[in-house]
């Protein structure tokens, strides 16, 4: 459902240096599965999922999503994926309900569905008590919420989501996960990243340890389930591994 | 992605913007209730400054009571001729004081009484004053003002008249004595007869489109500042937030995003539009209710209803230039502080381009094309009562061009809106303002805008205080043009050699490119010439005419090579260093793609001409610009421009020299109409000619960077 092969981006600084934030990345998540991307900041995690979204063009290398690709379906992807990163904001000036049903209109939604489909995620997303307030005048949480929501209105087959619990306490952050964890059984695939790692090593069912643009290690989690030390020691583990190299 | 959905795209980003933007209460400050208010403030105080200003004027011109005083021995004789000349006036004349008092007295007491500011002059009349009255003789009389006590000018006009009655007595009676008729000198008497009697107020036919001009660019310059603070709101605002990214991740193309934005940023502007002008015409419908009976203000009803129908929907067309212009320009800032930053200028430009309608020479079928100032000149050419033919014409040219302005705005927004750069990378370091930057091959965007602003403002108070001879006046103005560029050139550590293209064209072809340059610039003086006689015809402004004067003067009064170095050697090499060096190579950057570098050819030559002040030059000097612009990115070298622009300032002063008596100002003024039909069809195969030469020593394209990277 996504994936990606080679990714490669670099870019260039003004003193002409040559930045290689993304150096081969090649990675698949597949229809009710969730991987977590986990790296350090500035490894390469976002510009990952930013080719992914289309929002970065790759200076090399091939992505898809739901069979389209990057370069010459953008649009195809943008069908297929709710994109969620924790830059990613919403109008201050605009209600919740207003948000989702301008962008549930952005992708073709008719507008009776349009109507039940932000019903449905005010209410999935515990959105109902400020669905008419501004977005300006929300939390930290709710304006999550509603990015995710903006994320799943039209309902697409595969998620990337960079960092969603960033802001977020820990019951906001355990509802989101519990969402997520919905959204897979469901059968979408599903791509995170996180900083937290104790939040999603009983969750995902795949993690993949990103360092200096590349994939260093890939682990699942029964793997994981018999290593001492769990998520957190392959992690740190695989990060030495990669400054000594 | 079908039309409908497309469509279906533009209008939900178009409706979010606009939900967004009416909650926005600066905005509406803006749109709203800054053009409610502002109109009657201005008129108010324009209203109450010219009351006071008429009643002091009134009350300067109020008659006011005078006392003389007279001594000597003819003192007393002269005091019965003032009385009978002021029984004698039939109707008293404007200057003739509200009270007249006449005292004979001694000379000292009379210096003291106006000493003392109880007579406001004295006339000491010798003997035989009166006698000589009645004679022949012009009689010389000294009227004595105190330095004590100064006499104001209304009552020195009153003093004249006194006298000047007392002369009309006195030739009345020298008539008399001759036996001669009264009407001795009256030989005609006129009186009106036939059409009904003319109003008693001064007409304001031609006064008031001047007048009304001043409010037309604070029109356009509101309507542009509608489009302000929505454009900073609909890109930077959204990357602020970081919702922009939301929207690029929808199924919508980049170009129906601006579309969508575009049109909610037009709405605000038209709303703005709409709203200021209906707040001049309620202020226009209340002032003229002050205006006293019988003052003609030389527009009648249907006219003024003509010119305000022209006048809202050319300035649509401007609504829609100022949308594109605002969303273009915060469509490459990071942030509202940078776009709002950015903006300013914009601002700055579309307040000069609009005034740049009320100089004189301007308008006509070229200028309408101009967003801004074609837009205000057509709206003034409709209250001046221009031909409704002509008008129409003008106002689809002009809706042709603001159409075409906008799309090329759009696209570049397109563009820019979704760039890596500005979408995701913040600054790459960060210094004191002042630091000196690390040495770099050739200027960037805004160090070539910057300069530009610099060396304008530096242009206009030279041309301001530059004095009358041309030998000193040129070489003042080309200085306020380089200095600039000197002092940010040595600061900058730009490349001296990428930047002003000092190089030799085409390595040892070179000649054939400086060939190319001469004739191109000789021919185009004849060419554009012509073609501006053609679209515009011979007339010449005032300014026009006297520039040209200046330069004939300087040609014929100096020796030839002097008026050759300062009109063209001076300016050739100046001008090319600072337009077709700094500002291209700053507006280009390296290797430009096709589109880029006609962009900037354009651009930098729309620069050229505007310095050059005078309107009715810019067609001229637009189409040299251009022509230079690309034979510069083409060669690769500044020598072939150097070279063009020499020979296309020389042309006039060969041609006038040799000219016919009253030609050679014409020809000096770029007015072609004296010249043959054969010299200019030459003109033009020479133009050919060198551009075929230009175009063979082209330089190769510069191979893309190795490690280039962009969007696919």
């Amino acid at each position: 459902m996504i994936r990606a092969d080679g990714l490669v981006k670099h870019f260039r600084a003004a003193d002409g240096t040559l930045i290689k934030a993304v150096d081969g990345v090649s990675l698949t998540v597949h229809p009710g599965e969730m991987v977590g991307l986990l790296g350090a900041n500035g490894v390469g995690k976002t510009t990952t999922m930013r080719m992914l979204a289309t929002l970065l063009s790759p200076t090399a290398g091939t992505a898809s999503v739901g069979g389209s690709d990057v370069r010459t379906d953008p649009l195809g992807v943008r069908r297929r994926l709710g994109y969620l990163s924790a830059t990613t904001g919403v109008p201050d000036r605009l209600t919740p309900g207003e948000v989702l049903a301008s962008f549930g209109r952005l992708h073709g939604l008719e507008e009776t569905a349009i109507a039940d489909r932000v019903a449905s995620l005010v209410a999935a997303l515990g959105l109902a008590s400020c669905e008419h307030r501004p977005c300006g005048r929300l939390s930290t949480g709710q304006r999550q919420r509603v990015s995710l929501g903006r994320a799943l209105v039209h309902d697409p087959p595969a998620l990337v989501l960079d960092e969603p619990t960033s802001g977020l306490d820990a019951v906001g952050a355990r509802d989101l996960l519990d969402l997520l964890e919905r959204m897979r059984s469901e059968g979408r695939a599903v791509l995170v990243s996180t900083h937290r790692l104790h939040e999603i090593e009983r969750r995902c069912d795949r993690f993949l340890i990103i360092h200096s643009g590349r994939i260093l290690d890939e682990r699942s989690r029964d793997e994981l389930a018999g290593l001492t030390g769990g998520l957190e020691a392959a992690f740190f583990a695989t990060l030495a591994r990669g400054d000594d190299a | 992605m079908s039309d409908r959905r497309r469509w279906r795209a533009i209008r939900t980003v178009m409706h979010r913007d606009l939900l967004e933007f009416v909650r926005d209460q600066r905005t509406l400050f803006v749109t709203l209730l800054m053009p409610m208010a502002m109109y009657p403030v201005l008129a108010l105080a324009s209203t109450l400054g010219l009351r006071t200003a008429l009643s002091d004027l009134e009350a300067r011109q109020a008659p006011r009571p005078l006392a003389v005083a007279l001594s000597g021995p003819d003192a007393t004789a002269f005091a019965k001729r003032i009385e009978t000349a002021a029984r004698g006036e039939d109707g008293k004349p404007d200057n003739w004081p509200s009270g007249l008092s006449v005292k004979v007295c001694d000379p000292i007491a009379a210096q003291m009484l106006i000493d003392e500011g109880e007579m406001h002059a004295w006339l000491h009349l010798p003997a035989g004053t009166v006698a000589a009255l009645d004679g022949r003789e012009t009689v010389p009389l000294e009227a004595r003002t105190s330095a004590v006590q100064p006499v104001d000018a209304r009552r020195q006009e009153h003093i004249v008249a006194v006298v000047q009655a007392v002369a009309r007595d006195a030739r009345r009676r020298r008539i008399a004595a001759e036996g001669l008729p009264a009407s001795v000198f009256e030989p005609v008497s006129l009186t009106f007869a036939g059409g009904p009697k003319a109003g008693g107020g001064a007409s304001m036919d031609g006064v008031l489109p001047t007048a009304a001009g001043g409010v037309l660019v604070l029109l356009a310059l509101l309507t542009a500042t509608g489009a302000f603070y929505p454009a900073i709101d609909a890109i930077a605002g959204e990357k602020e937030r970081g919702t922009i990214e939301t929207l690029l991740i929808a199924p919508a193309s980049t170009g129906d995003i601006v579309a969508g934005k575009f049109l909610a940023i037009w709405a605000v502007a038209i709303v703005t539009l709409l709203v200021n002008a209906l707040s001049i015409a309620a202020t226009a419908a209340v002032l003229v209710r002050f205006i006293p009976a019988g003052f003609n203000l030389g527009v009648d009803a249907p006219r003024a209803a003509t010119a305000a129908g022209i006048t809202l929907v050319a300035f649509l067309g401007l609504a829609a230039v100022a949308a594109a212009v605002c969303l273009a320009v915060t469509s490459g800032s990071r942030s509202g502080k940078e776009a709002q930053n950015t903006l300013t200028p914009v601002i700055l430009l579309v307040s000069g381009l609009s005034a740049s309608a009320l100089l004189p020479g301007t308008g006509g079928t070229p200028f309408a094309v101009v967003p801004f100032a074609g837009q205000v000149a057509l709206a003034r050419d409709a209250l001046a009562g221009v031909a409704g033919g002509t008008l129409a014409a003008h106002l689809t040219i002009s809706l042709a061009a603001s159409a075409v302005v906008t799309w090329l705005l759009l696209r570049a927004a397109a563009t820019a809106i979704a760039d890596e750069e500005l979408l995701f990378r913040g600054p790459d370091s960060v210094g004191s303002p002042f630091a000196r930057p690390a040495p770099r091959r050739r200027p960037t965007a805004m160090q070539g805008f910057a300069v530009a602003l610099i060396a304008f403002a530096s242009l206009w108070y030279a041309q301001g205080l530059a004095v009358e001879d041309l030998v000193l006046a040129v070489p003042s103005q080309q200085a306020a043009l380089i200095l600039p560029l000197v002092a940010v050139r040595l600061w900058q550590r730009v490349d001296r050699r990428e930047t002003f293209g000092l190089r030799l064209p085409a390595g040892s072809r070179w000649p054939l490119a400086a060939g190319g340059g001469l004739l191109v610039g000789a021919g185009l003086f004849v060419v554009v010439a012509a073609a501006t006689l053609a679209l515009r015809g011979t007339h010449l402004s005032a300014a026009a005419r006297e520039l040209a004067q200046r330069i004939l003067d300087l040609l014929l009064s100096r020796p030839w090579w002097l008026g050759w170095l300062l009109i063209a050697v001076v300016p050739a090499i100046c001008e090319e260093l600072f337009f077709r060096g700094w500002l291209l190579a700053a507006a280009a950057g390296d290797a430009p793609e096709r589109r880029r570098a006609v962009a900037v050819v354009f651009l930098q030559a729309a620069v050229f001409a505007a310095f050059h002040l005078l309107p009715e030059r810019m067609p001229q000097t637009f189409a040299l610009g251009v022509a230079l612009g690309w034979m510069t990115l083409a060669t690769g070298s500044l020598l072939p421009a150097i070279l063009a622009h020499l020979a296309h300032n020389s042309v006039p002063l060969v041609l006038a020299r040799y000219a016919a008596e009253g030609h050679g100002k014409r020809l000096v003024a770029g007015d072609a109409s004296n010249l043959s039909g054969w010299l200019v069809v030459a003109a033009a195969a020479a133009t050919l000619v060198g551009l075929c030469l230009l175009a063979a020593c082209r330089r190769p394209t510069a191979p893309s960077a190795p490690d280039a990277v962009g969007r696919h």
